[in-house]
């Protein structure tokens, strides 16, 4: 058996995972990092494209943390919420120190904060606390994998291990302490880490489909082709199967609540790319982000459709559905509208104002095979082909149509400015699924990020960073999120502040 | 023109959803393939953009 001895061995390579390992060595602890993947990064090789700091001054600091708390009905851990507000702001300078710039920064200012959507558009306004930084990509990818290199590359210069293919399997506890792990390297061989302190931080359970059954979501492929109701567009083909939560839960670790980072999607083909959630073949992306007509399989509204730009908002929704999708439906006078007048929403992703030729883009994404996007000459054709029940949906349309004539919403007082009747064809719809950025949580920390055990006492020894127990941050069930990022930095930061100090004792 | 993959290579795909006529993603092996490492022709230009678009840099191109 192969025997590695450090201070701190880190278990994942990702923005928590390699954040941490950064600060420890710069503390002057010695540490490893174990990655079952031969390269680092775990499941931000495809995302994020920004990161939220929160500015170092009181008054920011507890506005951001109140309304952070708010938003989640104070079922969040307000320790945890507060130690990682606290720590953002360690975020840009550390980001610089890899020698990288941003792209740009949108800096938010203390009377604004929670006015609008969380990064713009995309988020409820809870997320609206902080400053956005940009993160500068290369080619077309996102800034977070340059971050990692730069990261991993800080990781050998400062002298700490890297070992990738090398998956930590079990975590080794003497009394109440956890003193190392136990991994697999890539010939098979059991390694032995003794370490003084362990942080995990090895990500969320995208991945797993046992655990996304548990939350009632069948995970599917990216054209929703095999009955299964939730697809995501981010950290695809990470491996994100929930390792560290598992390893904890198997040593007496609590188990915090668990969730999908909701982001309702039209799935393939043609819409967007296969692997790259932000790769876009055409409008489409942006046409369902649109505030007009959303009717669940019965053909009954459910949701203020002024909601569309929120996208946890609307999975929410879509979720509480029983076929957990739903549809856009929209006619020509709208699709005209939104190439002469421009859209209601866009995306900041897929910026756009007006579209050009929707009709031709639905033609042209139904020719590859989408089973998703219709067109039609007729609604009854078009409840026909999408299986909406065609009675219901009429009548609907029928009641919405009037709505929009008296420019008034008796049903949920959606705001009429996004009151577009369905009346003149060809008529249009878009079948939405559940979906996600990803899917976090599982482990219980508190305000230090040590792992807590069923008692929710301390595992000496023991700590977590990042999407493994992000559900900390987003309330217990977690009413879901973005801007992991932010989590994963400065959760990095203070599992390094924290391990660093109790190997040194 | 040689392509070489660099092996820290992060697997995101975005290679072959841009550039699906050189690049396959072999998901059972989680691996980036090669269609072809050496390429001629009009697949020198779309060699040129994948080692531009790349999202790590790990695409790399020899003469």
């Amino acid at each position: 058996m192969k025997i590695i001895n450090t201070d701190i061995a880190i278990m994942g390579s990702g923005l928590a995972g390699l954040s941490a390992a950064v600060t420890a060595l710069e503390k002057g602890a010695r540490v490893a990092v174990f990655e079952k993947r031969p390269f680092q990064g775990g499941g931000v090789s495809n995302t994020p494209m920004m990161t939220l700091a929160v500015r170092d001054d009181q008054a920011y600091k507890d506005k951001a943390f109140k309304l952070h708390m708010e938003y989640t009905n104070w079922n969040a851990n307000p320790d945890v919420v507060r130690s990682w507000i606290d720590n953002s702001s360690r975020i840009p300078d550390f980001i610089r120190g890899l020698g990288i710039e941003f792209a740009g920064s949108m800096m938010n200012p203390l009377e604004e904060l929670g006015t609008k959507r969380g990064y713009g558009a995309g988020f409820p306004n809870a997320f609206h606390i902080g400053d956005y930084y940009y993160l500068k990509p290369i080619g077309q990818g996102h800034g977070a994998a340059v971050i990692c290199k730069k990261m991993a590359d800080r990781v050998k210069a400062l002298g700490g291990e890297l070992h990738f293919s090398t998956p930590i399997q079990s975590l080794i506890k003497e009394g109440d302490k956890v003193v190392g792990a136990l991994a697999k390297d890539k010939e098979g061989n059991t390694v032995q880490i003794n370490a003084k302190a362990v942080i995990v931080a090895s990500g969320g359970f995208s991945d797993d489909k046992e655990l996304l059954a548990e939350l009632g979501l069948k995970l599917t492929d990216k054209n929703c082709s095999d009955g299964g109701n939730v697809v995501f567009n981010h950290f695809c083909n990470a491996q994100l199967t929930a390792d560290g939560q598992k390893a904890v839960w198997k040593i007496g670790g609590a188990r915090s609540g668990m969730a999908v980072n909701g982001h309702n999607m039209c799935p393939g083909p043609g819409i967007v790319a296969h692997n790259v959630g932000w790769i876009h073949r055409n409008k489409l992306r942006t046409v369902q982000e649109q505030p007009y007509l959303w009717v669940n399989h019965k053909g009954e509204r459910f949701i203020s459709e002024e909601q569309s730009d929120c996208h946890m908002a609307m999975v929410t929704a879509i979720n509480n559905t029983k076929e957990k999708y739903a549809y856009l439906v929209f006619d020509e006078d709208t699709a005209k509208h939104m190439e002469e007048d421009g859209v209601e929403y866009f995306y900041f992703i897929f910026k756009a104002v007006k579209l050009t030729d929707v009709r031709k883009q639905f033609e042209e994404v139904i020719a590859k095979g989408n089973k998703h996007v219709f067109l039609t000459d007729t609604l009854e054709d078009l409840a026909d082909q999408t299986g909406i029940r065609k009675e219901a949906l009429l009548k609907t349309i029928e009641t919405y149509n009037g709505y929009c004539d008296q420019g008034y919403d008796a049903q949920y007082a959606k705001d009429p400015k996004y009151l577009f009747p369905v009346r003149k064809s060809k008529f249009y719809a878009m079948r939405v699924f559940v979906g996600g950025y990803h899917a976090y949580g599982g482990i219980k920390v508190n305000g230090r990020c040590e792992v807590l055990d069923k008692d929710f006492d301390v595992i000496q020894g023991l700590y977590a960073a990042g999407d493994c127990c992000a559900s900390e941050i987003y309330g217990n069930p977690p009413v879901g999120g973005i801007g992991v990022s932010t989590l994963s930095f400065a959760q990095g930061f203070i599992t390094a502040d924290q391990a660093t100090a109790y190997v040194q004792q | 023109m040689k392509i070489e993959i660099k092996d820290f290579c992060i697997r995101c795909g975005l290679c072959e959803d841009l550039y699906p006529e050189l690049f396959h993603f072999d998901h059972p092996s989680d691996s980036i393939i090669l269609k072809s490492e050496e390429v001629s022709g009009d697949l020198i230009e779309v060699a040129k953009n994948a080692a531009r678009d790349c999202a790590i840099a790990a695409i790399h191109l020899k003469n």
